[in-house]
Parts: structure tokens; sequence; C-alpha cells
């Protein structure tokens, strides 16, 4: 068979569908291939021929929350850096040559990783990666450079959050839920510290945390496994091996009073998020049922159209304008149960928290029920076979299981146990931990946006020439 | 220098060899209903899913002047339960059904047109549930007062929401701009959405959801007969055809006018200040297609090597995201960029997307610059069509804008043999800058902070 893996998660579902079975055992995927290099790098390789296509990505375990105080989107800074050359790579050659393959590519950071990517036709693949690996140890660029490119990172965090009311919120929400985990800091850093940022920092950075001992190589697409690794032997092999500094475990202490924060800023619907410390999935302990069975609780309060929140608040009772759960079963670091709803107009913050807390309520003393639980469960299930049509999204997945501390592996026995949560499993989580004690509510009351500011308002020029010549 | 020489020898070879991927596109079918739908098939096995789109030509250009947002509510409200004579399905037994088929199923509407896309497995008995449930939804919505008066509220709200931000109000104004009178120039505001009622979505729905103005387009693990009996099927309840529908007024080019009456500019208190500029230009099928495609590559659509990033953003500073693109519709089209800046340097930046723009316009691209451009839209052309939802999106547009069924096959070719001469003759034809709208959105402070 030429897709093993999916031939057996679509037996899986199609079981499930039939008679809501659970609980098969699938055999470890035979289309995915793991290799370490001498320098430590570790890299995996999914096979995927159903079109000509290859996707390859580096992943770094250095995220904002591996930056200390003072350098709060140092990360970020980095990631902007890594395009601007290296010893034999000018500044902007690195992306010319990517589009000269047809390549598409970009690098994200968050709060666990930074990861960069290339899109190409497969035959295309040493190209990317012979740069890719370059960059790896042989970054250089000059102060001027840094200085401008800080200019357009400040104007990113202009875009993304000084101007977006919900953003704004949502950093408030984080940097109160904690006080010692670094996760409290924004990925793009604050204004402030990103103002001061040095060249140095984003150098020792790059000096620290850039090492094929710290760096994952996920490779998805049309390709065969013994090249690829003979190439990564190839370009990555030289890479040296780095003394990492020693991450310190910074345990957010635990919460012990209900704490809430307003945030004032233009919008015009009041928001309301309520922000509960749950447990994520520990690699050291992958059989724990909590995050398995939160992950539930999120799919049947948020899971599909007609699932509990949307259907009680927006619908039933018309106290909120749209309604979400975040949780992420995956991280580095600690998580947040989340729910967040827009309230509706005539309807007040109290009224919503009150809906919402009744939801939950609802839950805890009742359990959920069997079509529910079926019903998510298929739906995770389903997916599993539809994020297949994606090369990428493929190479996502395995990146972000892969940084966390797991085992691509794992990504399979993962789908197993969400499939064997019980109501009970459910009810309790729900009461463990959406309490008080442990619970952030951020609360935005929208502001006039002043349409008019006062002082006098610059005419923009209108007639060409007015470019500067700056260079 | 050793890595760079062998990069770029390898680079060069690949630009001349860039014929030379062979890649095997699936074919397009088309198949035979009976009821004047038109629809498509392109077969692929690879994955057990089926995607399906069923387009209907029921967009928010045909909105009535005063109820502007209708064409999206309508499209909105259909899967939020339906009625069939006796047969009756809530909006939570639909949405129950399509979780517990491990299905999605989606309606919008947008400028051109309305559609509903599903995505499904391809197992026989879970797409003909979903199958079946697309077909009632299309045609037999029940537009419920309540659910109705609900969904306006929502709407209304996200749309008071938008009015604070200032890349909606810079949108909503630069549309008004370069559309005008054309019924596109106009949005959905909270007064339009209030004066619609449940006899507008009714009327809406039976005029433009028939047979004669729907295309079905398949992508996925099916053949052709059973393509067909899906196409049929998710039909089998409208009408054929209906009454004649007003033509559309034609969107005439924007006009020659003084800088003055072309710039709009928006106090807003916000940290930048959004700008965008454009005109009207060509729709999909017009013969400057390619040669406008490749040369915006090299003016600011060409990602971080366009010119436009190169100028505001790795020169100067000024920008995190700047961009131009045409957006080529059915029949009409336009030309759009954009970036967003520190309110201080609104000005400088403004100046230098236009000078860039001007000087894109008066000379060209070079031959450097062409080449760099081939190379990356044919080496690139496999990453277009590398997945069943890729596939979909093309073969959407193909149908919809009534290209040749052979688009896929001959697009590097058509990519490869644009000239520099093709380019510059297209853009002088087709954009101008004393013709350009220009929309300011911002605290546009005459100091520097």
């Amino acid at each position: 068979m030429r897709y093993p893996y999916l031939k057996s998660c679509l037996i899986g579902i199609l079981f499930l569908l039939s008679n809501y079975s659970v609980g098969q055992v699938r055999p470890s995927p035979a289309d995915t291939h793991e290799f370490t290099l001498a320098n430590g790098l570790r890299l995996i390789v999914r096979e995927d021929h159903r079109a000509p296509t290859v996707a390859h990505m580096v992943w770094y375990r250095a995220g904002s929350m591996d930056e200390t105080n003072g350098r709060t989107g140092v990360a970020h800074v980095l990631e902007h850096m890594m395009f601007k050359g290296t010893d034999e790579v000018k500044t902007g050659e690195f992306s010319r040559l990517v589009a000269a393959v047809g390549g598409r590519e970009n690098a994200f950071t968050s709060l666990d990783y930074t990861a960069y990517f290339q899109q190409v036709e497969q035959s295309k693949l040493a190209t990317v990666m012979q740069l890719e690996a370059d960059r790896m140890s042989n970054l250089r660029f000059d102060d001027a450079e840094f200085k401008k490119e800080m200019q357009v990172i400040m104007e990113e965090r202009r875009l993304r959050t000084e101007d977006n009311a919900s953003a704004i919120m949502n950093e408030t929400l984080m940097a109160t839920a904690f006080m010692s985990s670094p996760y409290r800091h924004p990925v793009i850093g604050w204004m402030n510290d990103l103002e001061n940022m040095q060249a140095v920092d984003a150098r020792n950075w790059y000096e620290n945390w850039y090492a094929p001992n710290n760096a994952i190589v996920v490779i998805s697409g049309d390709v065969d496994p013994a090249k690829v690794r003979v190439l990564a032997e190839q370009y990555y092999g030289p890479s040296k091996t780095k003394t990492l500094p020693v991450r310190k475990p910074q345990v957010e202490p635990v919460q012990i009073g209900i704490k809430n924060v307003i945030v004032q800023a233009p919008a015009d619907a009041p928001q309301i998020t309520m922000a509960w410390k749950v447990p994520h999935l520990e690699p050291s302990a992958p059989d724990q049922i909590e995050p398995y069975a939160l992950e539930v609780l999120g799919g049947v309060l948020d899971g599909y159209d007609n699932a509990r929140l949307s259907r009680a608040l927006v619908k039933q009772q018309r106290l909120v304008d749209g309604i979400d759960v975040s949780y992420n079963l995956i991280s580095r670091g600690p998580q947040l149960f989340q729910i967040g709803a827009t309230v509706a107009k005539g309807k007040t913050i109290a009224q919503t928290q009150a809906g919402i807390r009744q939801v939950l309520q609802e839950v805890m003393t009742q359990g959920v029920t069997e079509a529910e639980l079926k019903r998510i469960k298929v739906r995770i299930l389903a997916n599993q076979i539809y994020k297949r049509d994606s090369i990428f999204g493929q190479a996502m997945e395995i990146g972000s299981a892969e940084i966390a501390g797991f085992s691509w592996r794992d990504l399979d026995l993962i789908l197993e146990r969400i499939q064997n949560v019980t109501s009970a499993q459910v009810q309790a989580v729900a009461k463990r931990y959406l309490i008080d004690a442990g619970l952030t509510i951020a609360v935005l009351e929208p502001q006039l946006r002043k349409k008019q500011i006062s002082g006098t308002a610059a005419p923009v020029k209108t007639h060409l020439g007015e470019m500067v010549k700056s260079q | 220098m050793k890595l760079i020489t062998k990069l770029l020898a390898f680079i060069v070879v690949n630009i001349i060899f860039f014929v030379s991927v062979a890649l095997a596109i699936p074919p397009i079918q088309t198949l035979t209903l009976n009821n004047g739908a038109r629809a498509y098939l392109i077969q692929t096995n690879v994955l057990p899913i089926i995607d399906i789109e069923v387009t209907i030509d029921a967009g928010a250009r045909y909105d009535p002047p005063n109820k502007t947002g209708l064409a999206e509510l309508t499209a909105s409200l259909l899967s939020l339960g339906v009625q069939s004579g006796q047969k009756m399905i809530s909006e939570a037994a639909i949405a129950d059904e399509i979780a517990d088929l491990g299905a999605s199923l989606s309606v919008m509407a947008s400028g051109e047109r309305a559609t509903m896309r599903i995505r499904s497995l391809s197992r026989a008995d879970l797409r003909q549930r979903i199958v079946e449930l697309g077909a009632t939804i299309l045609a037999h919505p029940r537009f419920e007062a309540k659910i109705v008066e609900r969904e306006k509220q929502r709407l209304i709200a996200s749309l008071l929401e938008a009015e604070t931000k200032p890349e909606y109000i810079l949108e909503r104004r630069f549309k008004k701009a370069v559309f005008r009178s054309y019924p596109l120039g106009s949005s959905a505001t909270a007064q339009s959405i209030a004066q619609i009622q449940v006899s507008d979505l009714k009327q809406f729905h039976q005029l433009f959801y028939r047979g004669d103005r729907i295309t079905v387009n398949l992508v996925g693990d099916i053949d052709r007969q059973e393509a067909t009996q899906i196409a049929q099927a998710l039909l089998l309840q409208l009408a054929a055809t209906g009454p004649a529908i007003n033509p559309l007024p034609k969107l005439t080019e924007s006009p020659i006018e003084p800088a003055s009456t072309r710039e709009t500019q928006i106090t807003f208190d916000t940290q930048q200040t959004h700008i965008a500029m454009g005109m009207t230009a060509i729709p999909r099928n017009d013969p400057d297609y390619f040669p406008l495609l490749v040369g915006n590559y090299v003016l600011g659509g060409g990602g971080f090597v366009s010119r436009l990033m190169n100028e505001v953003r790795e020169k100067r500073g000024l920008a995190y995201s700047v961009s131009s693109y045409f957006i080529p519709g059915k029949n009409i089209g336009i030309f759009q960029a954009g970036l967003q800046t520190r309110n201080d340097q609104a000005s400088l930046a403004l100046g230098v997307m236009r000078e860039t723009i001007a000087r894109f316009i008066n000379e060209g691209p070079s031959a450097t610059d062409l080449v760099a451009a081939k190379a990356n839209l044919s080496n690139g052309y496999p990453l277009r069509i590398d997945s069943n939802r890729k596939l979909l999106d093309n073969l959407s547009s193909i149908t919809w804008n009534n290209l040749p069924l052979d688009t896929l096959d001959t697009w590097t070719k058509k990519i490869e043999a644009v000239t520099v001469e093709q380019v510059s003759q297209a853009f002088q034809k087709h954009l101008a800058m004393n013709r350009m709208q220009t929309v300011v959105v911002g605290a546009s402070v005459a100091s520097p902070k």
C-alpha cells in the first residue's frame, strides 16, 4: 500500500463512524522516517507522493519563553534578521534565491519556538536546504541593517497589537494570568524593549540557540528519505554542536485566587475572556488523562456549530454575538483553558459571565452526553484524514509536536487516548480546574475612537517626487 | 563565495530548464446535467475525500440599493433551518448532522457570487447524506423570523465593531472610490442590514438560486458517474430557470481627475496610518491577464523580492507589509496597492509607494526582473495545484470566469511567453497615475514624535 498510515487511519474512522467503537490500535506509520545526525540535528521525513512538491522546515527550540527581562521580542527580532545575509549570501539574496526556484517561504516565532520554511517543487529541495543550513551557522548582519529592521518590527507591533483592542486585551490577560512564567510576555515583545533592543542582543540570541542540537528539520512531500538523509548530512552535517544555555524551569506558582483586569481600548462591543490554569500534556507522562479530557471538553463546548456555548449563549439566550474556546493540548509552557465572548447589544459583562458559568455548571453536575462525545471524536478523526490534503500542514503538525518534546509517533497515540475519554472524565476536569482559584478574567471596556484628533493634521503630499532618496 | 556561486549556477540552470518540470495535471471533466446547470470534475484518488463547491451567481453585486448585505445575509442563513413541505430540519439538527458525518458545509457570499462548500469523506453512505442535506439547504431555507432577526443583530454588531478598525474604514472607502456607482461600491451598514426583511431574503433566494445560475465543481475520490449523480442530487430540488434578471451596470474606467479629488483623507486616532491606492483594471479573461500578473510580481506581488517591498520595507524600514495586486473578476476588475505605517511617516511612505508604481508604469520591468518573475511563477507552479483544495480553487476560478478547460495545462507556457514589451504596454494601457484613487486613514500628524 502506498499510504499505509492513511489507510489505517481511514479504517479507524470508518469503524468509528459505523458503530462508534473506539480504541483500535494502529501500526506506526511506515511513511515517516527519523534520523539523527552526529551533530545532534534531528531529521524527520514524511513521505507523501501525492504531488511533486516538498515542504522544508527548520524548527529551533528557542521561542519567546526562552527570553529574559528587558529583551522580550528578541526571538522574533532574530527571525527577521535571519533574512539579512550570511558570510556568503548578501542581504536580500536569500529570498531572491528561494524565489528564483519558485519557492514560497516565510518564518514564524511563537512562545515555544522559531521556525523557518520553504515550499518548493521537489527537485529544488537541495537549493533551499543549502541556504537554510548556511544561515544556521553563518549569519552575519551589520548594525545599520539591524536598526532598519527594528523599525519594521515596531511597525509590525503597531499593526498587530497597538491599534487592535482584542490583541491588547489578550496581551494583558497573559501578563495578568502569569506572574513568573515567561508566557506572560508577548511574542513580539513589549514596545519599550523593542525600542531599546541592540544588535548585540540579537547576535547573542543567535550564538546561544542556533545550533544543530537545538534544531529539528522536518521535510514532507515527494521525497526519497534515503536521499534526503544524504542531503542533510551534506548541508547540515558540518554545522557545529553548541553547549546550550541552561533553561530555568520558571514554574508558575499556583494561583490562589481570582484575578480581574480591565482594558479600555477603542472598540464597539464589550468583550470578556475567562481563562483558567489547566494542565497540558507532558512528554514524560503521556498517559495522564486530564489533558485529553480538557481537549474533549473544549470540543463539547465549542467544537461545532451547535456546540453548547454557542447554542446556549448565542442562539438561545442572545447574551453574546460570538464565543469561542481555546486550549492547547501540546505546548512547552503552562496552559490556559480560555473562553472568550463578545457581548451582545443591551447585555452586560456580568450577564455573560453568569451565562458562561451556567453552561460550565451543567457539565460539572451532569457530565456530557454520549452523542456529544461521539461527535467530537468523529470530527477529530475526520480531520486526521482531511489534513493529509496539505503537505505543509503535515510538516507543521510533526514539528510542533517534536518541539514540545513529543515524538511524531505520539500523534497517533494521542488521538487514541482522546477517543477513550469518558463523560465522567470530562466532568471531573471541569470540576477540578474551572474554579475561581485558578481563574483570570479580562474585560474589554470599549472606548470611542476619536475620529478627529487635536492639533494640525498635516496633509499627505499628493504630488510625485516626494520620495526621499535615503540610500 | 563558493556557496553563492554554486547556488547561482544551479539557479541559472533551473531558470533555463524551467519547462522541464513535467507535471501530470488531472484533466477537468465536463459533466452533463439535466436541469440547466453546469458541472465539472477533477478526479483524484489519492485521498478518500471529496470537495464540492456549488457556485451561485448571487453575489453582493445584485444587492438592491438600500439593502446592501442582502446577498451575504441570504447565503449565511441558508444552513440555519430548512422546511420542505412537511419536512422541517432545525438549525441545531443541521449542525449536528454535519458534525456526525465528520463533514463540513458552509455557505457564504462575496461580491461576485455565493458559494456552498462541502468537504466529506468519499465513502458512499456518508457523502450521500451530506449531499442530501446540502440539496435541501440550497432549495428550502426556512428564513425563520427569529433566526433572521438574530443573524441581523450579529451582522450589525460585527459591522459596528469593524467601524472602529482603520483597515475596515480604509477598505470600505477605497471600494467606494474605485467602484463609485457600480453596486460593489456600496458596503453593508447597520442601516442597510436593518432594512432587510424576511420577504427580501425569500425573494432574493427564489430569484437567484436556480439551475441556470449555478455551477457545481467537484474534486476528489469519485468517478464521472458518481460526480454526475452528486451534482444532479444537489440541484434536484431547485428550479431550472426563472424570470429574467436586470443586467448589471457597466463599471467605467476610473476617470482622469486632479490629484485633490482623487484623494480621500479620514482622520482616525490610530498609531498607524493605513493607505490604499488603485483604480479599475481588467477582468480575469482579459488577454492582458498574464503580462499584468508577471509584471505585478515584479512591482508588488512577489513577496519579499518585489519593488514595493524593496523600496518601502527593505531600504527604508517604513512598513511591515506593502503590496500590490490585481483583483480580476468575471466581468470587471481592479488594481490595489497598500501599506500601513507610523503616522508621522505616512507622507513619506505614500510618496515612495507612488513613485515606485509610477516608475514601473513608465519604465516597465528590466529584462532581469522579467526572468526572475517568470522563473518564480513557472517553477512554483506545482505549489498552486498540490492539494485537492487548491485544485478546487483553480477549477472554481476556471469555470466561474469561463476560461478554457486547458487553463491549468497551458498556464506555465503563457507565463513563459510574456515579454518585457507586453508588460510595459499592458501596464500603460490599464493603469495611469492620474486615474489612481488614494485613501488615507489615520492620524497623520505634522511633527515626528
